[in-house]
């Protein structure tokens, strides 16, 4: 059996001493797409977060496995460099530091001595058009000003030409209108391939109708309590989160081990 | 068995390798300041009479004046004015073109990178050296303009009425007691005049320069733009004054750039790929060879090239403390090697290379030598304060008749003269003094002047090591003295650690090793009488037989390492990485790896005065970025004075220094004047950046925008002062104010004092202040997409400065940015 892209096992992870996740697993294999829905405060972000190292999350239980590499101890940028990529719900600005600066020193960092500096403004030009970003965005502050629409196309592009092998993308279809979410969407299938696994993070479904995913997970209070193929999104659409709610507590055993 | 290849210093040591500055100075004035040295300043540079009763009416008001109520006084009142050095002169004249300045103060400049500056763009440089403008050259075209772009001093002499018209007018000599200071005792600068309607396209610049321990930086600016003309005038205060040794000289390792050439253990020149600083906490390693003074320091995983002794010794055991000995055809046998300094024992052999150098120089008669081997032991001068005559004197014990006959002799032979002999009964001593000029030029140039500071010129460290010869003998009659153990020894000690060492290599080249040892000063008494005893630097050789085990081989001496000492160390190390294997420098005339400790040099002070005058709609801009050594008080009094409609900008960058307290301002008294100050301030550990502005508005629809940024870390400490006045009928002014500060850590601090005064009606006044922590969620962002935490901060801290470096020439908005990555590094992780 080949080595899975990323495998999730028994993950426990605190914030601030507090437990957020209680013993998750999941697999996602190269090429697929899974979806990991989940009600507000059932640990979507936390598990983004822990996924990409932020010093603020602490793993108390269970292991993160990277191409069947034990993430722990490696730090964020370390994790970004061998290609894992999150793709933000509210990216942070970074005031006088233009797109274009910032999108050059992260192919650096991310591609080493590959990275040709001479190519960069061709490669950055094409990806900005492709994804129909306006070329005075490169000489913008990174998210500075920027409005919903902009800053998860922003994220989306970052996506594209930091080329990761697993995306991780939190909740990029809120905050977005219709128009925005097809044109994300359009760029995150745009981006799918045999070489890349997405663990689509969302709260609704919708965005589901253009992104085709491989198996749906529903996330409540901190552990996964079902997993199936997309049809499960419909019926979560549906029935809403409220069935799954009665299972919120689970029995105090499971908690303490 | 290895070949024994004898270590080959090239040629061109000292221009290749040599690159510390002897400090060749034509007058170095005393410490302190008095109206005798204030007079003898003015008195050296010729200056009319209005100019030296500006100076001591100024030095009245320093004198007078308090310091600042409100500054900060815990560092303020570190500064001792009785200990600097108020004047320097290295040279005898100005110089114009690139070619005729001299070899070490080129050199100096080629490190801040200078000469490849002005082939490409710039249109003249002033650089100033010590105290005095050395350097200056103007693109023709502007020439023909009739643009003026002199040193101070020599814009003083060329233009007497233009100056006294202005000079002083901006900035009376009693604003403050640092404006006082520099009126009293300033020394270069520039002067600029721009005439009518000229609009000079490319940057006038200027670099300034701490070299000297305890020196003082008092420049001079004055700028003028006539009617409807404009100029950019950029000021670098570049390179840091922390000295440390990787060689036989003292050099500002820190100032070492990329591209430089260093000789290195191979004797062979090679580029400096990289030169680094970076902090440090750990051990820190002394390596003290036999001879103490020639100790080092360096990092324990540092290379340094030697030869261990367990693999030279005979085959007998050693006994009781005694080192094992070594067999001499053994050690010369052997290859030397780099070995980490941490591996390094008692006992162990480290290379100490011998100059090859050899330029005659038919000017320095052996009788010139041997002179000037009297003067380095005995001799000083000083300009007669009432003939206002050159005084060259030596003098002797009453019993030294030999010594003072020859004296008496090659005076006469040297400058034709009768030298007179004056008797002091008291004290057993005879002086023998001569009135000369030459003989006076002849000694500071390659002499120096002052017990401490003696140093010889590079003329005389190559000179044929037989006619060397000749300056050892004499000085060594002087200072020097014989005695008998089992061989002759021959001790000699001297203030000037700098001339221990220049001793040693001259030693070196003829066949002697000399070592070096400290003697510590203090007080003491001698007959009687309490005196304080300064540092003494002893020399010891033999003339008959090496010291102890040391060893020659080929160009080289083997001498062996007498202690190993371990200290805990924190603070920044510098690194230089060369382009070539062996990737190998020197260290106080040892071979050692890339690698050693920064040596503080003690506190020194600038205090500039700068007066700007813009006529009716000029414009002028004026930017500073400003990196002194973080020992330097830099205390600097700034302002302009714009007509009507005309504009001046004030760009002030200030990374270094211990304390700076700064504020350009402007005084807008015509009609629709601009002003504007764009500062940044970077304060980290131990310093503090008191900067900001001041905005007069004294006419009506004046206009004016103060914007500072600044950033505190490990502790560093950022003021804000600001001052906004509309005075009473200036109607319809605007001025808006924005200060934003971030703060790297808990520790650090940032406070603003702004001030308005505001007597007008129908003004426009706007003030905004922020201060933020850098987020843990933007430096997050930027390392999920691969950044490392250092290089996520930079780019945050060179974001917040942005709107300051984007109107910079790119060539200094480079170097910012690289200078505050060099100052981010180290301090996350």
């Amino acid at each position: 059996m080949s080595v899975p892209l990323l495998e999730i096992k028994d993950l426990h992870v605190q914030v601030e001493g507090k437990e957020i996740l209680k013993g998750i697993s999941l697999r996602v294999e190269k090429g697929q797409v899974h979806a990991l829905m989940g009600p507000n405060g059932s640990g979507k972000s936390t598990l983004s977060n822990t996924l990409m190292g932020h010093p603020k999350y602490q793993v108390t239980q269970g292991q993160i496995l990277y191409r069947g590499e034990n993430l722990a101890g490696l730090k964020t940028d370390a994790r970004a460099r061998a290609g894992i990529f999150l793709a933000f719900q509210y990216p942070t600005s970074i005031p006088g530091v233009s797109v274009a600066n910032f999108l050059r020193t992260a192919m650096k960092a991310r591609f080493g001595e590959a990275f040709q500096p001479k190519e960069f403004r061709k490669t950055f030009k094409a990806a900005m058009a492709e994804l129909g970003i306006d070329e005075g965005f490169a000489t913008r502050y990174v998210n500075d000003g920027f409005s919903g629409g902009e800053k998860k196309r922003h994220e989306i592009l970052q996506m594209k030409l930091l080329k990761p092998e697993l995306a991780i993308l939190d909740e990029t279809d809120s905050g977005l209108d219709i128009d925005a979410l097809r044109t994300v969407a359009e760029g995150i299938n745009h981006l799918r391939g045999p070489e890349l696994g997405i663990l689509l993070i969302t709260h609704y479904q919708r965005i589901l109708n253009y992104v085709q995913p491989e198996a749906v997970h529903v996330l409540i209070n901190g552990q996964i309590i079902r997993s199936g193929g997309k049809d499960l999104a419909h019926e979560l659409e549906a029935k809403g989160y409220a069935p799954y709610e009665v299972l919120k507590e689970p029995p105090k055993e499971i908690v303490s081990k | 068995m290895s070949e024994n290849k004898p270590f080959e210093i090239n040629k061109n040591y000292e221009q290749e390798y040599g690159f510390h500055s002897p400090e060749q100075y034509v007058f170095k004035a005393k410490r302190g300041l008095s109206k005798e040295i204030v007079e003898e300043i003015s008195w050296m540079k010729s200056e009319p009479d209005w100019m030296r009763a500006f100076r001591l009416r100024a030095l009245e008001h320093f004198n007078r004046k308090p310091m600042p109520a409100w500054a900060d006084m815990s560092l303020l009142s570190q500064i001792h004015f009785d200990d600097i050095y108020y004047y320097l002169k290295p040279t005898e004249k100005q110089e114009k073109r690139w070619e005729d300045v001299p070899e070490e103060i080129k050199n100096t400049f080629d490190k801040l990178g200078i000469p490849e500056a002005e082939r490409k763009f710039l249109a003249g440089v002033t650089a100033q050296y010590e105290s005095e403008v050395v350097y200056h050259s103007l693109h023709k075209d502007l020439e023909k303009q009739g643009v003026i772009f002199l040193g101070m001093d020599d814009g003083l002499k060329k233009y007497p009425e233009l100056v006294k018209k202005y000079f002083g007018t901006v900035i009376p000599a009693a604003d403050n007691k640092f404006s006082a200071l520099n009126s009293a005792t300033w020394s270069g600068g520039s002067f600029i005049y721009v005439p009518k309607g000229v609009k000079v396209a490319i940057p006038l610049q200027a670099y300034f320069r701490i070299n000297a321990q305890n020196m003082g930086q008092f420049e001079r600016t004055l700028i003028i733009a006539d009617e409807g003309s404009s100029v950019h005038y950029i000021e670098g205060c570049l390179p840091a004054g922390e000295q440390v040794s990787t060689g036989q000289r003292w050099v500002n390792i820190e100032s070492i750039r990329p591209k430089d050439t260093v000789l290195n253990s191979d004797g062979e020149e090679s580029a400096v790929r990289s030169a680094r600083v970076r902090q440090y906490r750990g051990e820190l390693l002394t390596i003290k060879p036999i001879s103490s003074g020639n100790a080092f320091q360096l990092t324990p995983e540092h290379p340094v090239l030697a030869v261990p002794r367990e693999e030279v010794r005979v085959p007998r055991k050693a006994r009781k403390s005694w080192l094992g000995e070594v067999s001499t055809k053994k050690l010369l046998a052997t290859e030397p090697r780099f070995i980490e300094a941490g591996k390094l024992h008692r006992g162990d052999f480290l290379v100490f290379p011998i100059s090859q150098i050899v330029k005659d120089d038919p000017k320095l008669t052996v009788a010139a030598l041997r002179l000037l081997g009297y003067y380095l032991s005995e001799g000083s001068t000083f300009v007669h304060r009432t003939l206002r005559m050159p005084v060259v004197t030596f003098s002797f014990g009453s019993t030294e008749r030999p010594l003072i006959e020859e004296t008496k002799r090659l005076i006469k032979e040297i400058t034709g003269k009768r030298a007179m002999e004056v008797a002091d009964r008291k004290k057993h001593g005879v002086s023998v003094l001569v009135y000369s000029k030459p003989l006076m030029d002849l000694c500071l140039e390659h002499c120096g002047k002052w017990a401490g500071t003696k140093e010889l010129s590079k003329t005389v460290m190559d000179l044929p090591p037989e006619k060397q010869a000749h300056l050892l003998e004499t000085y060594l009659l002087g200072d020097g003295s014989r005695y008998q153990r089992t061989h002759t020894m021959v001790r000699a000690s001297t203030a000037s650690k700098n001339l221990a060492r220049q001793l040693q290599e001259l030693l070196a080249r003829q066949g002697h090793y000399a070592t070096i040892s400290l003697r510590k000063g203090g007080p003491d008494t001698i007959l009687g009488r309490k005196i304080n005893r300064k540092d003494q630097y002893i020399l010891y050789y033999s003339p008959e037989k090496q010291m102890g085990e040391v060893r020659r081989r080929g160009n080289t001496f083997l001498v062996p390492v007498k202690e190993v000492q371990r200290a805990p160390y924190e603070g920044p190390v510098f690194n230089i990485e060369l382009d070539h294997s062996p990737n190998a420098y020197l260290a106080r005339g040892f071979a050692v790896h890339n690698c050693t400790a920064p040596v503080y040099a003690s506190d020194s002070l600038h205090s500039a005065v700068v007066e700007i005058i813009a006529l009716p709609h000029s414009h002028i801009r004026y930017t500073t970025i400003q990196n002194w050594s973080k020992n330097v008080y830099n205390l600097v009094t700034k302002r302009a004075i714009a007509h009507e409609n005309a504009t001046v900008e004030w760009l002030d960058g200030n990374l270094g220094s211990k304390l700076t307290m700064k504020y350009p301002g402007v005084c807008l008294v015509g009609r629709k004047a601009r002003g504007e100050v764009v500062s940044v301030a970077f304060s980290g550990k131990g310093q503090h950046q008191d900067a900001g502005a001041k905005m007069i508005h004294a006419a009506p629809e004046t206009t004016s925008t103060i914007l500072s940024k600044s950033i505190s870390k490990d502790g560093g400490r950022t003021s804000y002062r600001g001052l906004v006045k509309v005075y009473p009928q200036a109607d319809h002014v605007k001025s808006s104010v924005r200060c934003d500060a971030l703060l790297m850590d808990e520790l650090s601090r940032s406070d603003t004092y702004p001030t308005m005064e505001i007597d007008a009606e129908q003004v426009q006044i706007g003030h905004e202040a922020t201060v933020s922590k850098v987020g843990d969620e933007q430096i997050f962002y930027l390392m999920s997409r691969g950044l490392k935490e250092q290089e996520a901060t930079t780019m945050i801290v060179n974001g917040f400065f942005e709107a300051f470096t984007k109107e910079l020439p790119l060539e200094y908005a480079v170097e910012l940015n690289r200078l505050v990555q060099l100052e981010m590094e180290g301090s996350v992780g």
